[in-house]
């Protein structure tokens, strides 16, 4: 013989005690049928509020150029040695990369601005490994 | 001994030699291609550095970077390997030059026996029966000459070859001008040589090779044979043992005596392998792999003798730890190479993500491998995946080892040659020992015909 939720407090009981199992499952939906009577749980996703704000202008984006090492090899960092937010008139040679005797140069190919110098004066580098990063406005 | 060495290649040979040196404390240098990033090799490592894109060209055969690369990280010595640069005599000279050790023989030697076609000159000289050929042919026409006078059918070679690359057979003077072309495009390829030489195609000889090691004080020995004949229509090995199934003893002591005598001629040093073509009673000379070769571990196996360790010793300036009279045979070994390939579809490579890997264990059972679960497979390179050993005190109890163990085998996600090997050791001809390399070919085309 199926049980009727009639009686109110045993009700909210009931459902109470459903909403804590649900809760702690990792169900995001629950839904129990019954003749007369049915129940529905469900876990509503979280939205941030966002701040009322004046749109952004439309604005281009930056294109970031990575300069890599291709040679294996140790990078010397050029004299004057270029610094992380430096701006560049046009093209120039920042480092080079000393592999077999030979200094490689690594020019910046333009101008911009160095927005990253991920490794050190006298680095071991190694094929594809970042020397610099540009942005080119 | 070395403190640090440079593991110039990559894949299973790659964590084969990083295991001989951490044995031998020897610190390592992997060097990467991007597409082999997460290749174990390179984890398994001391140091690793990344010395160009996929492309084989631009990375395991970059000489420079390679140099370099061992140069900036203070090694004393490079390991190549087998092929890339492994029989580079120009890459041996260059790292004696930087003051880099290059495990394998002297350049020089390189040169004479790596070359295919001066290999077979100099072993007729030191009275070493080689199979009928040429030296390096020029042209169609020199070719189309030369084939009149060996005979019909034969061979045309890449001198720099090896794996069953740059080899093209010729039946008749219209292949010739097809074959000439396409064996020197792919020797250039495969090889940055595009030279070929010719020889008689001898019908369905057995592949028999020797194992020697040799040391810079005179000392040298050899480790037995194995039979290769088990290979694809391209002529690239599928399954190998050692000993040498049904071979007189007359006939194996005559290939060891000649693969000793041969190296004594030449004053080889470090690990070589000398490949005989055997047809009946006759024995011919084929040509010398001056590296350690893919199937090395049957050997191994049958001896208990690590022969990458040996390789690090004796290009460190050590004396052969053992001679002749302390080495013997204890039981039989065979190797199945388990490639990323369609074997139903003439050995197609596949290139892919694996999923499941699952690799065989137990008693008499060794797995050099450098793939994992979720391991990608790049399309630059070979299709090999592993090679599964498989140890018995009986050639019989080696096989059923071997069946055994490649029924435990999982690899999912690509092709793979499972299937074919266990097909191959359930024939009677492989069962018995009477497989020459026409056996698998045949087998091809037969199971092909009942579908």
């Amino acid at each position: 013989m199926s049980e009727t939720l009639v009686d109110l407090s045993p009700t909210v009981v009931r459902v109470g005690a459903l909403i804590e199992l649900f809760n702690a499952s990792g169900l995001s939906r629950l839904v129990i049928e019954r003749a007369d009577e049915r129940v529905e749980i469900a876990r509503r996703p979280r939205i941030a509020s966002v701040p009322f704000a004046e749109p952004l202008a439309a604005e281009e984006p930056h294109r970031i150029d990575r300069l890599s090492a291709d040679l294996v090899g140790i990078v010397r960092l050029s004299r004057p040695m270029p610094l992380q937010g430096e701006t560049l008139a046009g093209d120039r040679e920042l480092a080079y990369v000393e592999a077999l005797g030979i200094r490689n140069p690594v020019r910046s190919r333009g101008a911009g601005r160095i927005v990253a110098i991920p490794i050190t004066d006298g680095q071991v580098v190694d094929y594809g490994q970042t020397l610099f990063e540009i942005d080119r406005g | 001994m070395f403190r640090k060495v440079l593991i110039a290649n990559r894949g299973e040979i790659a964590v084969r030699i990083n295991r001989a040196c951490q044995e031998l404390g020897v610190c390592t240098v992997a060097v990467f291609s991007e597409a082999d990033r997460d290749s174990l090799h390179v984890r398994q490592a001391d140091e690793a550095l990344c010395v160009g894109p996929g492309p084989v060209s631009r990375s395991y055969l970059n000489i420079p970077n390679i140099i370099s690369a061992a140069l900036v990280t203070g090694c004393d010595a490079i390991h190549p390997g087998y092929g890339f640069l492994a029989e580079n005599a120009r890459f041996a000279q260059i790292c004696a030059d930087h003051g880099l050790v290059f495990i394998g023989p002297q350049p020089s030697v390189i040169s004479a026996m790596g070359d295919k076609a001066t290999a077979k000159r100099v072993m007729h000289e030191a009275g070493v029966a080689t199979t009928p050929g040429t030296g390096i042919l020029d042209s169609v026409d020199e070719a189309r000459a030369a084939a009149e006078n060996v005979g019909y059918p034969v061979l045309i070679k890449a001198t720099a070859g090896g794996g069953g690359k740059g080899m093209r057979e010729v039946r008749s003077a219209d292949e010739m001008e097809r074959a000439f072309t396409s064996a020197r495009s792919e020797a250039e390829a495969s090889f940055k040589d595009g030279r070929v030489y010719m020889e008689k195609l001898i019908l369905n000889p057995r592949h028999i090779e020797v194992q020697v090691l040799g040391d810079s004080f005179g000392s040298v020995v050899h480790l037995g044979e194995r039979d290769c004949s088990v290979q694809k229509p391209s002529h690239q090995k599928l399954i190998e043992e050692a000993p040498a199934p049904r071979l007189s003893p007359a006939a194996r002591d005559a290939l060891h005596e000649m693969a000793v005598k041969a190296c004594r001629h030449v004053g080889y040093t470090n690990a070589g392998t000398l490949e005989f073509l055997v047809s009946g009673d006759d024995v011919y000379f084929m040509e010398m792999n001056t590296r350690i070769q893919v199937e090395h571990p049957v050997t191994e196996m049958i001896f208990g003798i690590d022969l990458v360790k040996e390789q690090i010793r004796v290009a460190s300036g050590e004396p052969l730890g053992f001679t002749q009279a302390d080495i013997r045979v204890r039981g039989h070994a065979i190797e199945c190479r388990i490639n990323a390939e369609d074997a139903e579809h003439n050995f197609a490579p596949q290139a892919g993500t694996l999923e499941t890997v699952v690799f065989p264990g137990g008693l008499g059972i060794r797995v050099d491998t450098h793939v994992y679960g979720g391991a990608t497979i790049p399309p630059y390179y070979d299709s090999m995946l592993a090679k599964i050993i498989a140890f018995g005190d009986t050639r019989e109890a080696a096989i059923s080892r071997m069946e055994r163990a490649l029924r435990e085998t999982t690899i999912a996600g690509v092709n793979t040659t499972i299937q074919k090997c266990l097909e191959i050791l359930a024939t009677r001809e492989f069962r018995e020992g009477r497989y020459d390399i026409g056996f698998l070919p045949a087998l091809l085309l037969s199971t092909a015909a009942a579908h």
